[in-house]
């Protein structure tokens, strides 16, 4: 038994503030504020990436009290504040949690703790290590403290699929949405990034390197791109079965009308792989299996993030899937980076009608990628809008989402 | 709400017994335990000496596989060669409609220590090849990419309830038509972060642990790796595939209570095996033994006592039970696929294995532990297995004798 499945709130924290007007905001204006990563650990090797995009100013406290924040780890705390978010703006804010799943994706857990905890146990002895740090260590602990922010006990788990985990969360929240395993799901999408974690993103030679201004630039599918801009924060999504949230007359930002997951043998552990060919069909395979027929996506909401081997696998699997006859691809990670979420908060916003700007920091096409990414401010809105997420090691996942009906009183 | 059963058709395993499912069952069903004294690394000042290591073998050598996979990688990769080759299946899936679901709960964090200790030492040194499949989806994306899978692959990292919850999520793919084929387990090797996390926690027994005995003091650290073959039961059917054992059900909850510990009433777990049950349209009258969590730690195993007895009622102290954890230890996030293939074994051979540990079973938890040799059953038909986690997360599943469905 299956149910169809609607996203009826998004919350968000990140670099460009709290709340998805925020996000919105900043996708519009392209206004973030990298930040100087702090070097002093010595983790860094020399030159290099110098800049993150970080949210550690925020003032989270009317979402999270100090009381329980102070025992969460920063993801947990970005996390919690977009569940607040997320509910509230599902009309959700007081509901009762008793049959409500839990699903976190992240790409890294929680580094910071993470770090600590390795510091201790690795250069001070067993008996420095922290209790506390290794079970806030782990990388369900956002989900575990969801859980207990709300009271949520259903299904409660974490997924780390690197760049798709946001989107492979997102499918299995809409699982157990669509088997009645959960009454709605509270879909999460977080990570942090600290010092530790830049350097070695940047020793891959996963970062954008500084230009010779100095910027470092994300440049989804740009012949110049060299790597993505680091980024934290978190995105949640409310997902619902269709007449639950009708019956209760809320208003859906999107319906989920299709899943596809897939994977790319040809990938190495730490980079993107050349399997476009066969990523594409399983692509094409899945989009028939739900119904959904290439020409009737209007938006691509890309996963591209300025990633040399990313963009390019990514540009091969749209070109492939789609042949002539491209929609609109717009790659929100140009101007908000990865991970923390917003590609997930970007996508949702999206479908549901709102703009979320041209695709940042693409200025000169890749003649070897035969696509250029959607430069307009603002863009019709889609009626189905297909979002994409290809994750390094191989992992992909995308998710089709319709535009809600104009009418809530929709026969099922 | 329940759904089809799949056919599980493959077992592969890598454990403290050695590199192979035979060994793993030869040596649970001995009565010793695989937890002794350990060399992964240098143990002195923690609390405990004691974990079940993976012993050497070919697949350990640097060379075997090339140099950039992890420990966690070399044993799921071995574990799930075994399990396609038992299932009758060539080693490339990229014709079937396959899928991968592991858990893990560190993936290839051993291996970052030893880049992280360089690291603070001599940073232009530390070599990132260390680092190429740290996070918890390494030894899942290996495997995969070793065999060529095209569809779905994902790694959950709830801590030690991982692999159910992966079961789950490979359970649902194949309802739901989307593959017909799943590879699910999990992968985690020993390292310093895992061992001294629970010795910080106070969670780890001296000795090797002892489930459900009056004495128990804690868990005991373990590695290792476990993989399933998954099929739907129209292509187990339509290849002719041995089928070993059916996977009828999984379900999942959360205390939503505290971190570390589980709810004492164990009102947590009851609603993931209460799920479980119903996802397997299965009473609770149905189940012929269970095999339990049971870590070892005086919270988990009065927890899953409790359980018993609200879902078992008057049965309860009648239910045979046992605990892999006594024989090899906590896979932590493959636990859930080590002990589930164990379970399909145990049904297989209508045999429960028992439980080792030092000192005598507590009285106060009322359940029927097998302890000394092993118990036969071979009647039994439908067995449950469940597993907690940090966090409150709690995960069971349901499986069925081949006869049985």
């Amino acid at each position: 038994m299956t149910r169809a499945v609607v996203a009826t709130g998004l919350g968000a924290v990140g670099p460009w503030g709290v709340g998805v007007e925020a996000l919105a905001g900043c996708l519009a204006q392209g206004a973030t504020r990298p930040v100087v990563v702090d070097r002093s650990a010595g983790y860094h090797a020399p030159g290099g990436a110098r800049t993150a995009l970080t949210a550690s100013g925020l003032d989270l406290s009317a979402l999270v009290p100090p009381a329980s924040a102070r025992r969460m780890s920063p993801p947990a705390r970005f996390a919690v504040a977009a569940l607040r978010l997320a509910l509230a703006d599902a009309g959700l804010a007081n509901a009762d949690h008793e049959r409500t799943g839990i699903v976190v994706g992240t790409a890294f857990g929680p580094a910071f703790v993470t770090e600590q905890l390795l510091i201790q146990l690795l250069r001070q002895g067993p008996e420095a290590a922290s209790p506390a740090a290794f079970t806030e260590s782990v990388a369900s602990a956002s989900a575990a403290q969801m859980a207990m922010a709300v009271g949520a006990r259903g299904p409660n788990l974490a997924i780390t699929q690197r760049e798709t985990s946001d989107l492979a969360a997102l499918a299995e929240g809409a699982r157990l949405v669509a088997t009645g395993a959960a009454e709605r799901v509270l879909v999460a999408a977080v990570d942090e990034m600290i010092p530790l974690l830049h350097a070695v993103l940047d020793r891959f030679r996963a970062l954008a390197r500084p230009g010779a201004d100095g910027a470092e630039v994300a440049r989804p599918f740009d012949r110049r791109r060299d790597g993505f801009l680091a980024a934290e924060g978190a995105a949640v999504v409310v997902l619902e079965a269709e007449p639950d949230a009708l019956g209760r007359g809320a208003r859906p930002l999107a319906r989920l009308a299709g899943v596809v997951r897939g994977f790319d043998a040809s990938a190495p552990a730490w980079d993107w792989g050349t399997g476009s060919g066969p990523l594409a069909a399983t692509l094409a395979r899945g989009l028939r299996r739900a119904g959904v027929a290439p020409g009737s996506i209007d938006l691509v909401v890309s996963g591209a993030s300025g990633a040399r081997r990313g963009d390019r696998l990514e540009a091969g699997v749209l070109t492939t899937l789609f042949g002539q006859r491209l929609p609109a691809v717009v790659a929100p990670k140009g101007t908000v980076g990865e991970p923390g979420g917003a590609h997930l908060a970007a996508a949702l916003l999206a479908a549901s009608g709102r703009a979320i700007g041209p695709t940042r920091g693409f200025e000169e096409p890749d003649p070897e990628l035969g696509l250029r990414p959607s430069v307009a401010e603002k863009l019709p809105a889609p009626r189905r809008t297909l979002v994409s997420a290809l994750a390094s090691g191989g992992a992909a996942t995308w998710v089709v989402l319709d535009a809600p009906e104009p009418s809530p009183a929709r026969a099922v | 709400m329940s759904g089809e059963p799949v056919a599980v058709t493959g077992l592969g395993a890598v454990s403290g017994f050695g590199w192979g499912v035979e060994e793993l069952w030869r040596g649970v069903l001995s009565g010793a335990s695989a937890i002794r004294d350990f060399h992964r690394f240098d143990h002195t000042g923690y609390r405990t000496h004691v974990a079940s290591e993976v012993p050497d073998g070919p697949a350990l050598d640097p060379e075997a596989g090339g140099p950039r996979l992890t420990l966690a990688d070399r044993f799921a990769l071995v574990a799930a060669a075994e399990a396609l080759a038992g299932a009758r299946l060539p080693e490339r899936l990229e014709g079937a409609a396959a899928g991968l679901f592991f858990g893990s709960s560190t993936g290839g964090m051993f291996e970052s220590e030893q880049f992280f200790a360089q690291l603070v030492g001599r940073p232009r040194r530390a070599p990132i090849s260390l680092l190429s499949a740290q996070q918890p989806c390494g030894p899942g994306d290996a495997v995969a990419r070793a065999h060529g899978v095209t569809g779905p692959v994902e790694t959950i990292a709830s801590a030690c309830a991982s692999a159910t919850l992966a079961l789950g999520a490979a359970l649902d793919a194949l309802r739901s038509g989307e593959i017909e084929l799943a590879l699910a387990g999990g992968s985690d090797s020993l390292c310093r972060l895992t061992f001294g996390g629970f010795n910080a926690l106070r969670a780890v027994d001296e000795r090797p642990c002892r489930p459900f005995r009056r004495e128990r003091a804690g868990m005991s650290i373990g590695e290792g790796a476990a993989v399933l073959v998954l099929e739907s039961r129209a292509r187990a059917e339509r290849r002719g595939a041995p089928v070993l054992a059916w996977l009828a059900g999984v379900g999942a909850s959360c205390d939503a209570h505290h971190m570390t510990s589980p709810d004492p009433q164990g009102e947590g777990i009851s609603r993931a095996v209460a799920a479980a049950l119903a996802d397997a349209g299965l009473a609770p009258a149905a189940i012929d033994f269970v095999n339990l969590h049971g870590t070892g730690t005086p919270a988990n195993d009065s927890a899953e006592a409790r359980m018993l007895a609200r879902i078992f009622g008057a049965r309860a102290p009648a239910l045979p039970a046992t605990s892999t954890k006594g024989c090899v230890g906590h896979f932590l996030g493959a636990a859930g696929a080590v002990e589930a293939l164990v379970t399909v074994l145990c049904l297989e051979h209508g045999l429960v294995h028992p439980t080792p540990g030092e000192g005598t079973l507590d009285p106060g938890l009322g359940v029927d532990l097998v302890v000394g040799a092993p118990r036969a059953l071979p009647a039994a038909r439908r067995a449950l297995s469940t597993n907690l986690a940090f966090g409150g997360a709690n995960a069971a599943c349901v499986l069925l004798h081949p006869e049985a469905a």
